[in-house]
């Protein structure tokens, strides 16, 4: 039992300063209850679910067509990646108060916006440049079949891409969850309020636990797109990346 | 294609983004931090000169400490002392653990939170000397010497939009507001615990919300995020953004007046005239220099130094 102070809500329990990272991970307070890890980690993977899925409904679809058009290569390569010149904490600073005068809150708006341009880059650059760069036999092949443009584009390049187009979204994800945190520095919560209120309250046990947890989210996140892959992509495309992967490491 | 082909490709077009990135990062307006990294100021040809070890200041990491920090190392300094600025960092915490382990022997903190850090279990109380009485000698145990406080104020205050019908801190028990504050606060007796404790002021809030101390505070007031924030009494936002501060009914806040802490070792290689000195400039600041000051750094975005070589010079001590 952590709860310190008897006075207080549950949801404002104060950690010890020197109760130990194990004592306080072990402890099953410390994972339910308003600011509990369940709470925090459901707030951070729904949030981190939602960048990620937009992410990919926006980057995917534009980056293949232009790209399937050979279209717009130098400036919308550009035009998205100038989004990662700006720090994300910036981005999502300098539209926390725009968003509070709009009444909309702290969350979601300004973390999601930033978090998403994060997300952007990676499945964006990804896609475009897998498939700009597949060999033109396969299309010209489709091609002289009579496949229409767009079944060029779904069945053909899109399929071959498919494995470094995953590991675009794949490392999009990770970054995501790795940078979700900065939320709780601007008046939001999730898995970053550990840290946070480590810092605060000069709790080193908070902040540890707010590190492990974060990697650890992030860890899986990574595992759980390399499971993905392996049931979401084609067969033979799996073959063809193992293939490749030994002849250019 | 190869994928090494492909790593090479989303290199090329990254690197002018990269290069882009850094430069925005440089660029980037981080005001507290960047703002006071004067130089350490130790190698001007100044013959009078002082023998001795050399005075190592350093600031709390917020822009008040770091003005405070500048008008004390330069007013030394322009005193023939050897003087070193150092760049600020971390919070109380950190400033007293810096001073023990001898990172630096000159601090300038606030009594009130200084007794929390150093006396937890003493009373918390208005009254200037009797934190004075309950500190003075933990600190000398620690091998520190408090010096004379200044008339300068920077306390809690329990801040509120100006159009909220509580004048006293007691009439918020009846209003269910949301209260904004630090990290440091749901752990703090001075500030919730106090606040909610049913022997203080049992107050019951709606809510409590997290934000970084600072200006994010008064964003979060105006724009109706939260009902009440715990700030300090000299944030210059509380006039400029038609905020109010509640009075403290119950005495909940302790008397906060800036005071410099010194290592003991550094008070005796100099004696009695450098707690002369100190004294005669803690005399001369006020709680509405702090204001004033604040108003310069984080209203008008000035450099700290600045703020701190103009007042010092006002004042005739430059």
């Amino acid at each position: 039992m952590i709860a310190a102070v008897a006075s207080l809500r549950p949801s404002q329990t104060a950690v010890p300063r020197d109760i130990g990272f194990f004592e306080w991970f072990f402890d099953a307070d410390t994972w339910t209850g308003a600011t509990g890890i369940l709470d925090s980690l459901r707030d951070t993977v729904i949030l981190c679910a939602a960048v990620t899925l937009v992410a990919v409904a926006v980057s995917v679809p534009v980056a293949a067509i232009l790209a399937h058009l050979r279209r717009a290569e130098v400036s919308s390569t550009w035009l998205v990646s100038i989004s990662r010149a700006v720090p994300t904490f910036a981005i999502a600073a300098l539209l926390l108060p725009w968003s509070l005068e709009r009444g909309w809150g702290f969350e979601p708006w300004p973390i999601f916006i930033a978090l998403l341009s994060l997300a952007l880059v990676p499945i964006y650059l990804n896609t475009y440049t897998a498939i700009r760069q597949l060999p033109e036999g396969p299309v010209d092949a489709a091609r002289a079949l009579g496949y229409s443009e767009r079944s060029i584009l779904t069945k053909v390049e899109l399929a071959l891409a498919s494995s470094l187009i995953f590991s675009g979204i794949r490392v999009a994800a990770i970054q995501v969850v790795a940078t979700e945190p900065i939320r709780a520095f601007l008046g939001g919560d999730g898995l970053g309020r550990y840290v946070r209120d480590g810092f605060g309250q000069n709790n080193n046990t908070l902040v540890i636990g707010g590190i492990v947890l974060i990697g650890g989210l992030a860890a899986l996140t990574g595992l759980i797109f390399v499971a993905l892959e392996r049931l979401v992509l084609p067969d033979g495309v799996r073959r063809l990346t193992r293939q490749q992967g030994e002849t250019s490491p | 294609m190869t994928t090494s082909t492909t790593r090479s490709r989303v290199a090329r077009l990254l690197a002018p983004i990269a290069v882009l990135g850094l430069f925005t990062a440089a660029c980037g307006s981080d005001d507290g931090a960047s703002s006071s990294n004067s130089e350490p100021a130790t190698t001007d040809a100044n013959s009078e000169m002082m023998d001795g070890p050399k005075i190592q200041i350093r600031g709390q990491d917020f822009s008040e400490a770091i003005t405070i920090a500048e008008v004390y190392g330069q007013y030394l300094e322009a005193k023939g002392y050897p003087v070193e600025i150092l760049t600020p960092a971390g919070f109380r915490t950190e400033a007293l653990d810096g001073l023990q382990s001898g990172d630096f022997n000159l601090i300038v903190d606030y009594v009130g939170g200084t007794q929390v850090e150093i006396a937890p279990d003493a009373a918390s109380t208005a009254d200037v000397d009797e934190i004075v009485a309950n500190i003075t000698d933990p600190l000398r145990a620690l091998g520190l010497t408090l010096l004379d406080y200044s008339p300068a104020v920077d306390g809690d205050a329990f801040v509120v939009r100006g159009d909220s019908e509580a004048s006293t801190i007691s009439d918020v028990a009846e209003l269910d507001y949301v209260l904004g504050g630090s990290s440091q606060c749901p752990e703090r007796p001075q500030c919730l615990v106090g606040l909610e404790d049913p022997e203080i002021y049992g107050i019951t809030f709606a809510d409590f919300i997290t934000l970084e101390f600072g200006p994010l505070l008064g964003e979060a007031l105006a724009n109706n995020e939260v009902d009440a924030v715990i700030w300090n009494t000299t944030a210059p936002q509380i006039t400029e953004q038609g905020f109010k501060v509640l009075e403290d009914d119950q005495g909940l806040f302790p008397a906060q007046n800036i005071a410099p802490i010194i290592s003991t070792e550094l008070l005796e290689a100099y004696g009695d005239q450098l707690v002369a000195d100190l004294k005669e400039l803690s005399a001369m600041i006020t709680t509405d220099d702090l204001l004033a000051w604040n108003t310069e750094t984080d209203i008008e975005f000035r450099e700290s130094d600045d703020v701190a070589t103009e007042w010092l010079k006002s004042k005739g001590l430059l």
